[in-house]
């Protein structure tokens, strides 16, 4: 039995200036499902986030989302107003009032408990890219959508940005949407990968997009041993933020 | 009807009253969302608005809010404010407005026309209908600010989250553009069109060094202002100065005075610090 169908895309068509961002492209997000977007730069993979997320509206084909579908989004580059005070409490609570409890939960599952009253300017952006994951949870989203939750981050707190992402996914079930420029970084939690050049060159679970030719026309030949990098082991962990953590075992 | 509004100084005090309390949130609004300078460009085009109420013998307040009006609606159809092109785009209709609007106001027999009001506002000559209109105005945009705040601010932080998560944000900006040109238009009469942005920016500013939430930014905005205003109407009065430049230059004083004061403050902190490490 496949999970809940959430969201399912039909042929959708995107061009801004005369230039086609997007061609035709169609796929489905079901609960507990990781989603990854792999492409080049300029393959539309941030204009598809912004269309499936309602940002962007002028789109051909189709979306059907699933009643009350809630969505978490976690943007590229959240220009961090500098000039607003603002503490990490109150950005989770931006849109929609949390009680206490929940900004808690929400932020023990980034492991972020410690920032609640920090001031969002003072944050590093490891600190800010986790306290942002821990936002979009809060709503209880039965989507996460995140737009390269790693950039800015090292190799390794990467690694522990996606251990998280897994985690998120295994706790509140919820289908998770994400792109990713990084090919060495694919997830080995991926459940499908959609590989994105305006139109969608190919699909599938990471192991068989890495061996597709079209795949292998935009990456080279080298990229098809990199997908799976991730499943590796350190003998110590590092967080987000590139500190070293002390060594778990398990 | 009310006696002590005849009062000339009472009815100046009001609107100066009402004016920094609607300058406080609004102000913060704009200098979160990087609009200064589309405050500052109503105003300019202001000039014009004057001038063809008078040229079509209206009220030029009229005048005013059909330009101001007008430049809202055409920049929100031509897309977003925050690209690099507009601050160009607001450049060219900030100083056509003013060109035109002086050519306009040159070609008017002088005695209808007092351009240094027009350009420095005069508050203590502000009329009983000008009182009510910005008292009006400022209700209007409090209850909007009342009912939208969450999201007016949500917008300020992020854009994308805020639509991402259900704020209409693009309805919202529009309607930010619109109480904006608003403003502008019933706080040109006290400030006049060139020192109206200063209104909204430098107690906002200041209040920005130390505030820790949105909220309290707000509230400290209108603590410096009422600041600056009382300072301005009082110097104004000592030595003669106009009234509008000296409520400016008492902000712009406020905020040098509290900069040194943190900047004094955390030498001595950090001075105190090092001396705690170098003793344990």
């Amino acid at each position: 039995m496949q999970a809940e169908l959430l969201l399912r895309a039909k042929d959708i068509s995107y061009s801004e200036g005369g230039r086609v961002i997007l061609d035709r492209v169609s796929f489905e997000l079901r609960r507990s499902q990781i989603t990854t977007i792999i492409g080049p730069n300029g393959a539309g993979k941030s204009t598809l986030m912004n269309i499936v997320t309602g940002l962007i509206d002028k789109y051909r084909g189709e979306i059907e989302r699933a009643s009350d579908l809630r969505i978490g989004y976690f943007p590229q580059k959240v220009y961090v107003n500098t000039l607003m005070p603002l503490s990490v409490a109150r950005l989770l609570q931006l849109t929609h009032s949390a009680s206490e409890t929940e900004l808690d939960h929400a932020l023990a599952r980034t492991e972020v408990g410690y920032l609640k009253h920090r001031q969002v300017r003072s944050l590093s952006e490891g600190e800010l890219k986790r306290v942002l994951l821990a936002r979009t949870t809060l709503g209880k989203p039965d989507l996460i959508v995140l737009d390269e939750p790693t950039s800015g981050v090292d190799v390794t707190g990467e690694i522990k940005m996606y251990e998280l992402i897994g985690e998120l996914r295994s706790n509140m079930h919820c289908a998770v949407l994400l792109v990713s420029h990084n090919l060495h970084l694919v997830m080995s939690k991926t459940d499908q990968v959609l590989c994105l050049n305006q139109h969608l060159c190919c699909s599938g679970l990471p192991e068989s997009v890495s061996q597709h030719p079209e795949y292998l026309a935009i990456f080279g030949p080298q990229a098809a041993d990199s997908i799976a990098v991730y499943a590796h082991h350190h003998d110590h962990v590092h967080d987000v933020s590139g500190q070293q953590e002390e060594p778990r075992h398990d | 009807m009310i006696e002590w509004l005849d009062n000339f100084l009472v009815r100046s005090v009001i609107a100066g009253l009402v004016m920094v309390a609607i300058a406080a949130p609004m102000g913060c609004l704009m200098v979160w969302q990087r609009l200064a300078f589309l405050s500052d460009t109503l105003g300019h085009a202001a000039i014009l608005g004057v001038g063809l109420g008078l040229l079509f013998q209206v009220q030029p307040i009229f005048g005013v809010l059909a330009v101001v009006l007008l430049i809202v609606f055409s920049l929100s159809q031509v897309g977003s404010f925050n690209n690099a092109l507009s601050e160009t785009t607001l450049a060219i209709i900030s100083h056509t407005g003013l060109a035109g609007g002086i050519i306009l106001l040159g070609a008017m027999p002088s005695q209808t026309v007092d351009i240094e009001a027009i350009l420095f506002g005069d508050l203590l000559s502000i009329s009983l209908a000008d009182l009510l209109l910005l008292l009006i105005t400022s209700l209007v945009l409090f209850f909007v600010l009342l009912i939208h705040w969450r999201a007016f601010v949500a917008l300020s932080v992020s854009r994308e989250i805020a639509q991402a998560e259900g704020v209409p944000v693009r309805k919202l900006q529009f309607l930010m553009y619109t109480m904006i040109a608003l403003l502008v238009a019933v706080m040109m009469k006290a400030m006049g069109v060139l020192l109206i942005a200063a209104m909204l920016v430098i107690p906002t500013t200041t209040a920005r060094l130390f505030s820790r939430s949105p909220e309290q930014m707000v509230m400290i905005s209108a603590l410096y202002g009422f600041g600056a205003l009382a300072g301005g109407i009082t110097s104004s009065f000592r030595f003669d100065w106009q009234t509008g430049p000296a409520i400016v230059v008492c902000a712009t004083m406020l905020l040098l005075v509290t900069l040194a004061t943190m900047g004094v403050r955390s030498l001595i902190l950090d001075r105190y610090r090092i001396d705690q490490k170098s003793k344990t």
